[in-house]
């Protein structure tokens, strides 16, 4: 939630409460005098973005400037051994959360670096995309901001309940909420652009290919590297239906000239219940079309079921096990969905959210001989290596676990590998991950069903209750906690949660949890009260205590029947 | 089990060769009261409980099951933060392009009304919890008659005796006034959670967690509060670099801070409360709330009858176990003044229950105990301060910040930062000590209070992959440290 989010710990590393304070007063004039930041040759880069009021277009002069100051610093590397020398290092194809991560610490190890990148829009394309990633200007931060926006019309109904009150109804000015979305954004990239400017990195405009081995092209230009890192991302996917072209994606959602009136969305993983949320707060009306019984596959049971009622009761309409057909456009310009069940008329968007694609082709990978897996994600090793030595890829490249602070892992890991002469794996366990729906998921572990798959005995401990501001707002929101605990070894293996602060409560679980603690040591520790969180430290009698001690190959129906005992 | 208590009139009889009438009899029915009960119950026990009869405002004859935290502390205070929290929410909601009326009311008497409906119920609730667990609940005052006899005068005047094979004392505490003349015309934190009406002008006194809460409340649902304490800054014990920027945000949402001041008289004018500083300002107040410590509730228990021991702030002196120096009397919770929270008497009560009743001697255990402060934006913490880390450090200290903008102000305009701290040792690298300033900082506290308590190490932290974006993954995404504190370097501050 920090502006520093994902980032390069812009704040660890500025910590001076005063610098912090000059920070906020002077934006980002001063960042690159700052003596917290290792500027090695740099000549101060006056990079004064003012906030809020930077246009779009202003982005690629600032950076022109950049470039042309940049460029021929660090041309030889000092480790020199190899018979052949290179203009980098490393070069880095894409800046988004991964490409930035590896390059800013390949760099601080003492690397030479490259990193090129699309221009900058809010809609990714195969020509623009934008320093900062997908994280950045169209995934994460811009769909926090938004859920941020859309929150509120809950509070105003909270607020009710504790005696405030409005002459009339607040109502949303769309056009206000994008500009301030946009203008953060341009700062962000900005600041993305600035750290690695800091770092000492190269950050080159265009489109990278790779021609051989260690030759990239970018728009014509060759650059020669000692190892290639591919982490280009990847994009919304929409499957080929008549009237496609009538489709928006979650790029276009979050950058719409208008609110949708009423939109129909088309999936039921995480993007598709995190927009649904959003233009529910903003006050469309939302239909939520999933090809399933439920939402969320590969989440725990328990929490699917519950996130879709909390969803239900606010207003957005679920229609399960149906698969879009058909969009067609009215001649009144609205939209229709057809699906295998019927025809739904009177959309004003719609919207599909229906999984995201490696962006591999056009890279030159094939000339190379990258292999890829069928979905089109860059096969890697544990250290994140192709198939080709000295080339690379880290994030949803790889389509390992597509998410920002993993991405900044396995760049971090990959940096330790290269240039610090310390081969390091990323670790992919006890990974928590959030769904900023509202009501937003958290959870880190093992479901209930990979924890009877992999353990056999468990015990499950479950709450489900109506938090404090409930019981005032008289709102049926309600907040859902399960433990899944091995019962052989008492070991917390999976925590899940359902409810008002659910990801900033995980996080600190997650440490707990990925440390291996015990269920006795959850319990051994005091609660901080009152809070929805030490319900995770209070509870004392399991659910249900599965067991099907032949452990290892029981089924999930199996396992299930045991859990109704 | 759940029937028990409906039918459990004959309280004289005995199975076994127990010639008491309860084995455990507990005076005050608050967190820690009704938990060892009901625990005690379950281990078999025949308990009673006697607790004096509800009332929001407490005194030595009106309290209620429940206790504190349920009526006068914890949850209506938590309730009160939840109302004073939509006034700023209201003015960040702007920026994210929400048009809210120009015209917007707060009704306290709409909300004190609700306040008192959920605490009722929750009065009911803990009733409910003692009679399912079969524990028998007397109304009236109770006192210590002897080392395994208890009296409990009820309303109507008329005693009832009991013996019992153990006495727990769990009266809790009571907020105290400091000797100022006009002191009468202030209020302690008991009236402010049911005021008729929501002050326009109130000046706090005192600088600790219930001034600050009481505070952000008030000025969050839009009064002038000034708040005066004797420090330099507010929540002394705390952090300090917590404790300057807790004092940097109440002012930066219109408290009016005056540090290092105290009050030296209250007058009563027509235009409300002239309160005077010993500065020899003057400040007019609808409502004086004197926010400077709490006192354990031992003056009307009879203690004296059986010999049980206090310290000199009239605390009752326990052992690790919760036992007085009385071997059949026990103590625990706000009346013995350890850490005076709801989650420790919790915890008290449950380790005397095992001890007592459940063969299995258990020490609650002080260390690491996570706690919060709701002031707005609350703080958390858990483990060392910076400055407790120092003092006791036998290495060096390793101190990691975090200060940044919270993604919501990026856009809402909020000048506020967040504050995220680790205490590490350098030795050991285990993380001894994590404080938090900022939204949400209460329940991210929880799950790191757990690391901590069970030893976990900066390294562990870090390889945790973090939810992004959330505040809290800062926590473990903290790479570069902030100082280095050599073991002699104790720096030595009187703030």
């Amino acid at each position: 939630m920090a502006t520093s989010i994902t980032t390069p710990k812009l704040t660890t590393t500025l910590s001076s409460s005063t610098l912090q304070t000059l920070l906020r007063n002077h934006k980002f004039s001063i960042l690159n005098r700052s003596p917290f930041i290792t500027t090695p040759q740099l000549p101060s880069t006056t990079f004064n973005l003012s906030t809020k009021a930077l246009g779009f277009l202003s982005s690629s002069s600032r950076q022109a400037a950049i470039k042309s100051r940049r460029f021929v610093t660090r041309a030889e590397s000092a480790n020199g051994a190899e018979p052949r020398t290179y203009d980098f290092d490393l070069f880095t194809i894409g800046a988004g959360s991964g490409g930035v991560r590896a390059s800013r610490f390949a760099a601080n190890f003492g690397a030479s670096v490259a990193v090129c990148e699309l221009p900058f829009a809010t809609i990714s394309s195969e020509t623009t995309g934008g320093v900062g990633g997908t994280c950045v200007l169209r995934g994460c931060v811009p769909k926090k901001l938004l859920v941020y926006a859309s929150k509120y019309s809950h509070e105003f109904e909270e607020s009710l309940g504790f005696g405030w009150s409005y002459n009339s109804e607040p109502t949303h000015d769309w056009s206000t909420l994008m500009a301030n979305k946009n203008a953060e954004l341009q700062r962000l990239t900005g600041i993305y652009k600035n750290i690695l400017n800091n770092a000492g990195v190269k950050l080159i405009e265009g489109r990278g290919k790779i021609v051989d081995p260690h030759t990239v092209d970018v728009d014509g230009k060759l650059y020669t590297a000692r190892n290639i890192l591919v982490s280009v991302g990847g994009r919304p996917f929409i499957p080929d239906i008549p009237g496609k072209e009538y489709v928006i994606d979650s790029d276009a959602a979050l950058d719409l000239p208008s609110k949708p009136t009423k939109i129909a969305i088309v999936g039921g993983g995480y993007i598709a219940l995190e927009f649904a949320g959003i233009f529910n707060g903003l006050q469309s009306d939302v239909h939520v079309f999933i090809r399933q019984k439920q939402v969320l596959r590969g989440f725990d049971e328990e929490i699917r079921d519950f996130v879709a009622e909390q969803m239900s009761l606010k207003g957005i309409e679920f229609h399960t096990e149906e698969s879009p057909q058909a969009v067609i456009k009215s001649a009144d310009g609205s939209l229709s969905l057809k699906t295998n069940k019927g025809t739904i008329d009177g959309f004003s968007h719609v919207m599909f959210a229906t999984g995201r694609k490696p962006n591999t082709k056009n890279l030159g990978l094939e000339t190379v001989g990258v292999k890829l897996d069928k979905n089109g994600a860059i096969l890697v090793d544990e250290y994140s290596r192709s198939s080709i030595p000295h080339i690379w890829a880290v994030g949803d490249v790889t389509d390992r676990m597509n998410l920002t602070p993993v991405a900044l892992m396995e760049g971090g890991a990959l940096a330790k590998t290269l240039f610090a002469n310390e081969p390091t794996k990323p670790d992919f366990s006890a990974i928590p991950s959030a769904v900023f729906s509202q009501p937003p998921i958290g959870q880190v572990g093992l479901n209930e069903q990979q924890a009877i798959e992999e353990y056999g005995d468990i015990d499950v401990y479950t709450a489900n209750f109506r938090p404090l501001k409930a019981t005032l707002s008289g709102l049926p929101d309600r907040v859902f906690m399960k433990l899944v605990v091995s019962a052989k070894t008492n070991q917390v293996v999976g925590l899940h949660m359902c409810g008002e602060d659910s990801a900033e409560i995980v996080q600190g679980f997650a440490v707990a949890i990925k440390a291996g603690l015990t269920k006795a040591q959850f319990d051994s520790t005091v609660g901080v009260h009152p809070t929805s969180a030490e319900e995770f430290v209070t509870m004392r009698t399991p659910t249900r205590k599965i067991r099907n001690s032949s452990s290892g190959g029981k089924t999930d129906s199996e396992a299930k029947a045991a859990a109704g005992v | 089990m759940s029937r028990k208590m409906l039918i459990d009139g004959d309280i004289g009889s005995s199975d076994d060769n127990n010639q008491y009438d309860f084995d455990l009899f507990v005076i005050g029915a608050g967190s820690g009261g009704v938990r060892a009960s009901r625990f005690s119950a379950q281990y078999g026990a025949k308990v009673g409980i006697c607790e004096l009869p509800f009332h929001p405002v407490s005194s030595e004859t009106i309290g209620g099951v429940g206790g504190t935290c349920v009526i006068r502390g914890c949850v209506p205070k938590k309730i009160l933060v939840y109302g004073a929290n939509f006034g700023p929410e209201l003015e960040d909601a702007r920026e994210y392009g929400w048009q809210v009326n120009e015209k917007v009311d707060f009704d306290w008497t709409k909300l004190l009304h609700k306040k008192t409906e959920e605490i009722l119920r929750l009065n009911a609730v803990y009733k409910r919890l003692l009679s399912n667990a079969g524990v028998k609940l007397f109304e009236g005052e109770g006192r210590i008659v002897g080392p395994n006899e208890v009296e409990v005068i009820q309303l109507d005047g008329t005693k009832l005796s009991y013996s019992a094979k153990h006495i727990l004392i769990a009266t809790g505490s009571r907020a105290q006034r400091p000797d100022i003349p006009g002191q009468e015309l202030a209020i302690t934190s008991d009236e402010a959670l049911s005021l008729d009406e929501l002050p326009k002008r109130v000046v706090v006194l005192g600088g600790g967690y219930i001034a600050v809460e009481f505070a952000s409340i008030w000025r969050g649902m839009g009064s002038t509060v000034n708040l005066c304490f004797r420090k330099e800054l507010p929540l002394r014990g705390f952090d300090d670099e917590m404790r300057a920027l807790v004092a940097r945000n109440l002012e930066g949402r219109g408290i009016i801070l005056h540090p290092q001041t105290n009050l030296t008289q209250l007058v009563k004018t027509e235009d409300g409360i002239k309160v005077t500083t010993d500065h020899g300002e003057e400040l007019m107040a609808d409502v004086v709330l004197f926010a400077t410590g709490r006192a354990p509730n031992t003056k009307r228990l009879n203690l004296q009858a059986a010999g049980v021991e206090l310290d000199k702030t009239g605390a009752i002196k326990v052992n690790e176990y919760s036992q007085t120096n009385v071997p059949s009397i026990w103590a625990i919770g706000d009346v013995t003044n350890r850490i005076n929270l709801t989650p420790v008497a919790l915890m008290e009560g449950t380790m005397l229950a095992k001890t007592v009743f459940g063969n299995e001697p258990s020490k609650p255990d002080h260390s690491n105990v996570p706690c919060a402060v709701f002031c707005i934006p609350p703080l958390s913490v858990v483990g060392l301060s910076e400055e407790q880390a120092i003092e006791q450090a036998t290495g060096d200290i390793l101190v990691f910040t975090s200060t940044f903008n919270p993604m919501k102000n990026t856009i809402s305009g909020r000048q506020e930062k967040t504050l995220m701290k680790l205490i590490v040792s350098a030795e050991s690298d285990k993380v001894i000590g994590a404080s938090m300033c900022g939204p949400d900082a209460p329940e991210i506290m929880q799950g790191v209070a757990i690391a901590i308590k069970c030893g976990a190490t900066k390294a562990q932290f870090d390889s945790t992959v973090g939810i992004h974006p959330s505040a809290a993954e800062e926590f473990v995404t903290m790479r570069s440290v902030t100082r280095r504190i050599a073991a002699a370097g104790k720096r030595k501050t009187n703030l």
